[in-house]
């Protein structure tokens, strides 16, 4: 746990050491006001649905910003060597970047408790749902996560580990504009693939296993799939 | 300490190491030399557990290092050919990031690096980004993050690569203070720098040992007066590699 944690640590001070990420808290947080006071003045609704597909949105965004570094930086500046003769095991590494990359995205997600907080006190509010919600872009969040440092683990270069986890994020959130274009089996696999049939469903208080399972499941496949390519390194 | 039975390592068609039988006992210091290219650097890779042999056996301490590969890189201090350094990070938070991947008990963690950071001659810039410091300071750094957990075994690929003639003599005079204390193994090219430092000499020569011998032993064997010599008549200036 020490050496997951000392990695973690490592990646958060590289991830607040650059500008961008401060960048990206700033820019994040005003466009998550602007569409919470959007809600409250327009549509008079205390909920956070509408938050959570624009944090969904702009997350698909903000990930490849902030996974693109994790390997490919290793990998290009020779430190993957010092990694992987440490007495460090291949999952602590992997482990260690995610938990890293987890944190600085709470700290996206973190300001808007603030919005709960509000409609707790001043409205008639679902909190179940809202939390709820709250676990559904939680668990979408690490899922791109994943995907990303994936990514970053084949790549040498950032640019193509950003690129790459772009199109896979994209075709992930996308899909469900495709759905009504197929039928059949392909139609339902799209439907399962989709990562915004699934998130839908936490945002609007839907509760279904199947939905955790997906997320889980891909983030566990993917921080395997990682592990797997230190491996071959 | 260190023993490799029949080692061979391929790169696709290419045989980076040709059947290599190598003994090194506790507290040796061992020079590896060799042209460019001559499979030093893949030999060292092998012993730190970096690089899988594709035949043979490598064992550290009576342990192989394919299944126990976390418990000889706990006893292990590796320098590589280039600095495994993070540019974004002070020389103190590096070194404690070190420290901690490397098992040295949490408590001691700020001894190990005040201690190594004098060993390396650190201490004026220790709080420094690394990627600030000169080529020099940085290589320290890459020795300073070796030694870091006392290692019983220390592998310096290339280690005054860069360095002034000040900083290469304040480097030999680190590993030279090693000796009898931990085995170490120094990988270089450039032959005089290891003369006064190393008991021992390993020439590798298009993956292959070409003579293992004591310094003297060598130098007596191939009449030659210095090891540049003696590696001269192993390499001929024209032959081809």
């Amino acid at each position: 746990m020490r050496k997951i944690n000392a990695i973690a640590f490592k990646e958060l001070t590289a991830l607040f050491g650059s500008p961008l990420a401060y960048v990206v808290l700033f820019l994040s947080t005003a466009v998550f006001n602007i569409f919470f006071f959007m809600i409250i003045d327009q549509n008079r609704e205390a909920h956070l649905k509408d938050i959570f597909t624009v944090m969904e949105f702009l997350l698909v965004f903000f990930v490849p910003i902030f996974t693109m570094k994790s390997f490919a930086e290793e990998n290009a500046s020779g430190t993957m060597e010092f990694l992987l003769t440490a007495p460090v095991r291949k999952i602590e590494i992997v482990l260690g970047k995610f938990a890293g990359i987890k944190i600085f995205l709470f700290c996206v997600i973190a300001p808007t408790f603030v919005y709960y907080f509000i409609f707790s006190h001043f409205a008639d509010f679902d909190k179940v749902t809202a939390l709820w919600g709250y676990l559904g872009i939680w668990l979408e969040v690490n899922f791109f996560a994943a995907i990303g440092l994936f990514i970053s683990s084949l790549c040498r270069s950032q640019v193509v580990a950003a690129m790459s986890t772009y199109v896979i994020l994209f075709i992930l959130y996308f899909s469900m504009s495709f759905k009504m274009y197929v039928e059949g089996k392909l139609n339902v696999l799209v439907s399962y693939i989709a990562v915004m049939s699934h998130s839908e469903n936490f945002f609007t208080g839907i509760f279904l296993l199947s939905d955790v399972v997906y997320f889980l499941s891909g983030i566990i496949f993917f921080l395997l799939l990682t592990r797997l390519m230190l491996n071959r390194q | 300490m260190i023993q490799l039975k029949s080692v061979n390592k391929q790169f696709g068609a290419i045989s980076a190491l040709k059947n290599i039988d190598l003994h090194i006992g506790p507290g040796e210091i061992v020079g590896f030399l060799g042209h460019n290219g001559a499979g030093k650097t893949t030999l060292m890779r092998i012993i730190t557990t970096y690089l899988p042999v594709t035949s043979g056996r490598v064992m550290i301490d009576g342990k192989d290092v394919l299944k126990s590969s976390l418990a000889i890189r706990a006893k292990l201090g590796y320098l590589p050919e280039r600095p495994p350094l993070y540019l974004n990070m002070t020389v103190k938070g590096f070194l404690s990031f070190a420290a901690h991947l490397k098992n040295v008990p949490f408590r001691e963690v700020g001894k190990a690096v005040d201690r190594v950071c004098e060993e390396c001659w650190l201490t004026k810039v220790k709080g420094r980004i690394i990627g600030t410091l000169s080529k020099g300071y940085q290589q320290r750094v890459g020795i300073a993050q070796a030694i870091i957990n006392d290692p019983a075994l220390l592998i310096l690929d290339e280690p005054t690569s860069g360095l002034d003639p000040l900083q290469v003599v304040q480097v030999r005079e680190l590993i030279k203070r090693c000796e009898h204390q931990r085995t170490v193994i120094v990988s270089t090219h450039i032959l005089s720098e290891i003369e006064n430092l190393v008991s021992r000499v390993v020439i590798v020569k298009q993956g292959e040992i070409a003579a293992d011998a004591p310094l003297v032993e060598l130098l007596y064997n191939s009449q030659s007066k210095n090891l540049e010599e003696a590696f001269l008549k192993l390499h001929p200036v024209y032959e081809k590699n």
